[in-house]
C-alpha cells in the first residue's frame, strides 16, 4: 500500500514535470532541407534568377547576381545589400577584397561588348567604376593580387591584362593569344593562368593554352580535335588541369533530363599532351561545371554518376582519386553555369544554385513569395566533408 | 496482530486520500498558469485564423492579359468576428528587376466567426513591353507571374497564399 502510494506520488509529479519542461521548436536556424540532402542551408530565397555565387575572402559575405543585378548579404543570415542599378546586367561577380566586388557585364550603351566594373561597399551609392571595356573574361587571382581580364582584339585575337584590387591596369600584355578566350583561372600560386580558347576560324572553344603572367609568354596544352567543345572554365589542381568538354548537342545540359548529354571530366598534365577521362569518376560519369577548392588539393564537380542519374554535387579527392556525393539530390533542378558553384574560401562547403522541378500547373504556397525556397532558382550551401585552411588560417 | 494491521491499513489510507487531495489541488493550482500560455486569438500572431481558398481551375485559366478575374474565398477561421478584412492582391514578375508590379485591395466589412466570404478581383496579368527587352538579356528563360494575396485585419488577423503561375 505505501509504495502503492509513493508510486501515485512520483507518477503524479513526473506527469506535471513534464507538462512545463517541453522545450519550444528550436529555430532552424537556415537550415533546410529542400531536396539536396541533410545539412544543406538555404543563403537566398523568393523570386529572381540567381547565379554566380562569390564568397568574400574572409568568408563573411557571400555575392550573386539577380535577375542581373549585383547583391551580397552576410553568409549567415540578414538583409541583402544591393550593388548595381536595374540598368546594368552582370553575367559575373567576384570579390578582389573584403570590401570590393569586381562584375563581368554590361550598361544599355555598350549593346556588343561587356565590361569589368569595380565598387566598393559602404561608399553609400550605386556608382560603378569602369576598370576595362571590350572584356571577353575575368578571373580574379589568389591572395587578393588583383584581376586578370582578357580583352577582345578582333574576332581573332585576345589579349591579357593585370589589374590591381584598386582597378588600376598596372601590365598589359603586348603577347597577343590567337583566338578568343572564353574563360580562365590562375594556377594555385597564382603566377600562371589555364584559358579555354576558341582558335581562329573555329567555331567551337577547343584549345586549352597557358599564359605565364610573370614572362607574358604562353603555349598549347591541347587541342581537342572532332566536334568536341571546352565547356566552362578550366581549373588548374595540385594534380594538373581538368576541364569539362564533349560534343555539342542541342538538347539542355546536365540540370535537365540529360540523357543524352556528352560532356565529360578531362585531365591533362600542365605540361600538355592529350587529355584523359579524369581518374576517379567512373567511365559513364557526365560532368557539367566543375571548381577546384581553395588548396587546389579537391574538384567540386556538378554531373550524373550516369547519363540516367540526378544531378548531385560531387567533390573529386584529386589525391586519393576518391569521388563522394555531397548532395542526395531527388527532385532538384541544379544550375550548371560556368560560374555557378563557388567554394567558403576555407573550402569548408560550396555554394550551388538549385530550384524545384518548374510546374505546368499553377502551384499555390501558404507563404509569402519572398520566403518561398524551391519554387524560383535559390542559393544553398552544402557542407563538404574536410577542408583546405583551419578557420585561423582564413581569418588571417 | 489483528489490531496493528487494521492501524496500519488505516493509517496507509489516510496517507493515501491526503496525497491524493495534494496531487488534486496540485493540479488545479497549474491550470491558470497553463491558461495563460495559451495563444490570444485576438492577436493573430499564433497562425492565420484568416483561411484562403482559391480556385483551382481559375487559376488554370488565367492568362498573361489584361482583364483576368479571380475569386477568392476568405473564411474566419477565429471564434470572433472580424471586421475590415483587407484582402490584396500583388501581381508581379518572377524577375524582380522588373518594376511592374501592380496591386488591388478589396475590403470585407464584416466577417463572423466560422463564416466565409468570396472576393472577387479583376485586374491585369500582362507584361509591360518596356519590360521585355531587359528581361530578356538578364534572364534565358520566360519569368513566371506570381500573385500573392494577403488578408489582414487591423486587429493583425492574417492570412497569405502565393500563386507562382506557369510561363
Amino acid at each position: 500500500m505505501v509504495l502503492s502510494v509513493a508510486a501515485t506520488l512520483v507518477v503524479g509529479c513526473a506527469h506535471s514535470e513534464q507538462d512545463v519542461s517541453i522545450a519550444p521548436l528550436a529555430p532552424a536556424s537556415g537550415r533546410v532541407d529542400p531536396g539536396l540532402g541533410p545539412g544543406t542551408r538555404a543563403l537566398s530565397s523568393g523570386p529572381g534568377y540567381k547565379g554566380s555565387p562569390s564568397w568574400s575572402p574572409d568568408g563573411g559575405r557571400i555575392a550573386f547576381t539577380v535577375d542581373g543585378y549585383v547583391v551580397d548579404k552576410p553568409a549567415d543570415s540578414g538583409e541583402l545589400r544591393r550593388w548595381t542599378t536595374r540598368d546594368f546586367v552582370a553575367e559575373d561577380t567576384e570579390w578582389i577584397s573584403d570590401d570590393t566586388l569586381v562584375m563581368l557585364g554590361a550598361t544599355p550603351s555598350e549593346k556588343t561588348s561587356r565590361s569589368v566594373y569595380r565598387a566598393r561597399a559602404g561608399e553609400g551609392s550605386l556608382e560603378l567604376e569602369k576598370v576595362a571595356t571590350g572584356v571577353l573574361a575575368m578571373s580574379p587571382l589568389p591572395d587578393g593580387e588583383g584581376l586578370v581580364v582578357v580583352l577582345g582584339n578582333g574576332a581573332y585575337e585576345s589579349g591579357l591584362a593585370l589589374t590591381r584590387a584598386d582597378g588600376k591596369v598596372y601590365r598589359l600584355y603586348t603577347n597577343p593569344v590567337g583566338g578568343r578566350v572564353m574563360a580562365l583561372s590562375p594556377s594555385p600560386d597564382g603566377k600562371e593562368v589555364i584559358m579555354a580558347v576558341r582558335p581562329p576560324g573555329d567555331l567551337k572553344t577547343s584549345e586549352l593554352r597557358v599564359f605565364d603572367l610573370r614572362k607574358g609568354s604562353q603555349k598549347e596544352i591541347t587541342r581537342l580535335d572532332g566536334n568536341q567543345e571546352i565547356l566552362g572554365t578550366p581549373q588548374w589542381t595540385k594534380q594538373g588541369l581538368y576541364f569539362v568538354a564533349g560534343k555539342e548537342q542541342a538538347s539542355p545540359p546536365v540540370d535537365r533530363d540529360g540523357s543524352d548529354t556528352l560532356y565529360n571530366l578531362y585531365h591533362v598534365s600542365t605540361d600538355g599532351g592529350a587529355p584523359k577521362p579524369a581518374p576517379g569518376v567512373g567511365e559513364d560519369f557526365v560532368a557539367a561545371s566543375i571548381r577546384v577548392s581553395p588548396d587546389g588539393g579537391r574538384l567540386a564537380v556538378i554531373g550524373r554518376l550516369n547519363p540516367k542519374a540526378p544531378a548531385n554535387v560531387y567533390v573529386l579527392d584529386l589525391r586519393t582519386e576518391d569521388l563522394k556525393a555531397v548532395t542526395t539530390n531527388e527532385d532538384m533542378e541544379i544550375k550548371t553555369g560556368p560560374d555557378d558553384l563557388a567554394w567558403s574560401p576555407g573550402g569548408k562547403s560550396v555554394a550551388i544554385v538549385a530550384r524545384g522541378t518548374p510546374s505546368t500547373e499553377p502551384e499555390v504556397r501558404a507563404a509569402p513569395a519572398s520566403s518561398l525556397l524551391k519554387d524560383f532558382y535559390n542559393l544553398y550551401e552544402i557542407p563538404v566533408e574536410g577542408n583546405d585552411l583551419a578557420d585561423e588560417e582564413i581569418q588571417r | 496482530m489483528r489490531g496493528v494491521v487494521l492501524w496500519v491499513s488505516g493509517a496507509a489510507l489516510a496517507f493515501f486520500v491526503t496525497a491524493g487531495a495534494f496531487l488534486i489541488l496540485a493540479n488545479l493550482a497549474k491550470v491558470p498558469s497553463d491558461r495563460s500560455l495559451a495563444p490570444d486569438p485576438s492577436s493573430g500572431r499564433s497562425g492565420p485564423a484568416l483561411e484562403l481558398s482559391l480556385d483551382e481551375d481559375q487559376l488554370a485559366s488565367l492568362r498573361a492579359l489584361p482583364g483576368q478575374g479571380l475569386d477568392l474565398v476568405v473564411k474566419n477561421e477565429g471564434d470572433r468576428q472580424l471586421s475590415d478584412v483587407n484582402v490584396t492582391l500583388g501581381v508581379s514578375s518572377e524577375n524582380t528587376a522588373l518594376s511592374d508590379s501592380r496591386y488591388y485591395r478589396q475590403t470585407v466589412q464584416k466577417l463572423p466567426a466560422g463564416e466565409a466570404a468570396t472576393v472577387h478581383f479583376d485586374f491585369d496579368l500582362s507584361a509591360p513591353e518596356q519590360t521585355l527587352a531587359r528581361a530578356s538579356s538578364a534572364v534565358p528563360e520566360p519569368s513566371r507571374k506570381i500573385l500573392e494575396i494577403r488578408a489582414t485585419t487591423p486587429g493583425g488577423v492574417s492570412g497569405v497564399r502565393t500563386v507562382v503561375l506557369p510561363p
